[in-house]
């Protein structure tokens, strides 16, 4: 599974959507009506994924499905 | 048959007498004088460390040490004046977070409350070195379990106990707006589904995780009818508000006297919560848009758009703290109407105990 599968896994998982509703420009509050508490289960559901830390300095740029994209790819490396 | 006496409250190694926590108020509402006239009466006094330093002289220059040493002294001055137990209720908005919980620790206060934010990335090191428990507060059984899957997941330890601040509470509010009247919400509704994430952690962690109720509780009946849900005890902040030892102005206390059932309402904070307070004034003006002019710059909560909000909020609640409330206004709770009278602290513990069994012999 690339980095994009697994990412919109994670988030249609979290927040209860299906996979086709989240395209990567979607932003998590405006446009898939995530809330503080979901934005929080996200950055956590991503760290155990990935293996990784998200610094909250670093987790306040996330807005978009494509930031976290990104975002995971600088992390660990495009697979 | 239940018992008809209150029962303690046990949070880890502490007892208190009665299960009847005083929820910190900020800014400088609940300080050394109302915390440990409550601890005297075998409750849980607690100091409200948000905004803390704008009593200090030196505040708009050096905003982070007032804070700090205000906090310090409060603590012992509490710690002089009883032996009972002592906490501190730091809000996770604070800019000065991390700072202020550091100062409790090393006051040695008996517990810390944690609210207004995720209490997720804490000091644990010097958390687990000290005595002193620490509780957060929150508004849902998600917001709970989140708190509790993330210190077990990086701490491999749970918080000591946890209150829950159902919607009729005072100040601001973990809800959203529409929620606030959604029965869906209520925290007679909140209530059972926190127990049933709490005995998750508590079975994981073979430790008892008291559970405190917060929000519109008023009278002893309001506390047994909880118990008897399954509550461990709760927190109050309106009823001690009206005491003679609470530390505000006593126009701030009149406020809570005079006020009728419509004065009570839910305001916008500028700090993107909603909050309820007293109407007033001041309140009246910000909503019609006549912006009051801000005096500070400086970021004492991290969501804070200072440079954007109408008001400085923690200006106009230390206005009202001192009594000025035409620049300024009071956070109250839902309940806080029903306040007729300024009385003692011990006179409140006495009647809410009276109620208390008065219902428990029905």
């Amino acid at each position: 599974m690339s980095v994009e599968e697994k990412v919109i896994d994670i988030i249609a998982q979290k927040l209860n959507l299906s996979k086709d509703q989240i395209k990567p420009e979607a932003s998590f509050v405006e446009d898939l009506g995530a809330d503080s508490l979901d934005l929080v289960e996200l950055v956590m559901a991503m760290e155990e994924a990935f293996g990784m830390e998200v610094p909250d300095e670093d987790a306040e740029k996330l807005r978009t499905v494509k930031d976290v994209i990104d975002y995971v790819k600088s992390k660990i490396g495009d697979q | 048959m239940s018992s008809r006496k209150l029962p303690k409250l046990k949070i880890g190694d502490l007892e208190a007498e009665i299960p009847i926590i005083q929820g910190g108020m900020s800014v400088g509402i609940s300080l050394s004088g109302l915390a440990s006239a409550v601890a005297n009466e075998g409750g849980i006094g607690v100091i409200g460390a948000a905004a803390i330093g704008m009593l200090e002289p030196d505040f708009k220059t050096n905003f982070k040490e007032a804070n700090k040493r205000a906090l310090r002294k409060e603590i012992r001055k509490a710690k002089e004046m009883t032996k009972g137990i002592i906490g501190v209720n730091i809000m996770v908005a604070l800019s000065d977070f991390e700072e202020l919980l550091l100062v409790a620790i090393e006051e040695k206060a008996d517990l810390v409350f944690l609210g207004a934010g995720l209490p997720l990335k804490v000091p644990f090191e010097a958390l687990k070195n000290s005595s002193t428990k620490v509780v957060p507060i929150v508004s849902s059984a998600r917001a709970a379990d989140l708190i509790f899957r993330y210190w077990a997941k990086h701490y491999n330890h749970v918080p000591d106990a946890v209150v829950i601040e159902g919607p009729l509470a005072g100040g601001h509010l973990g809800f959203k707006r529409e929620q606030i009247d959604d029965p869906r919400y209520s925290l007679e509704n909140i209530l059972p589904e926190v127990i049933s994430v709490i005995r998750v952690y508590e079975k994981q962690f073979e430790k008892k995780i008291p559970i405190i109720v917060a929000g519109g509780i008023y009278t002893g009946e309001d506390i047994y009818k909880f118990i008897q849900m399954g509550a461990d005890g709760v927190q109050m902040g309106t009823r001690f508000v009206a005491t003679h030892e609470c530390d505000a102005d006593v126009r701030f206390k009149e406020a809570f006297v005079k006020c009728k059932k419509e004065d009570i309402i839910i305001i916008d904070s500028p700090v993107g919560l909603p909050g309820r307070a007293i109407k007033n004034k001041f309140l009246e003006e910000v909503k019609a848009g006549i912006k009051k002019p801000i005096r500070f710059l400086w970021k004492c909560l991290k969501p804070c758009d200072f440079k954007k909000v109408p008001y400085c909020i923690a200006l106009a609640l230390t206005n009202a703290k001192k009594g000025n409330l035409e620049e300024g206004f009071a956070f109250a709770g839902a309940n806080a109407y029903r306040v007729d009278k300024i009385i003692s602290v011990k006179e409140l513990i006495e009647s809410l105990l009276i109620e208390y069994e008065k219902a428990a012999s029905v």
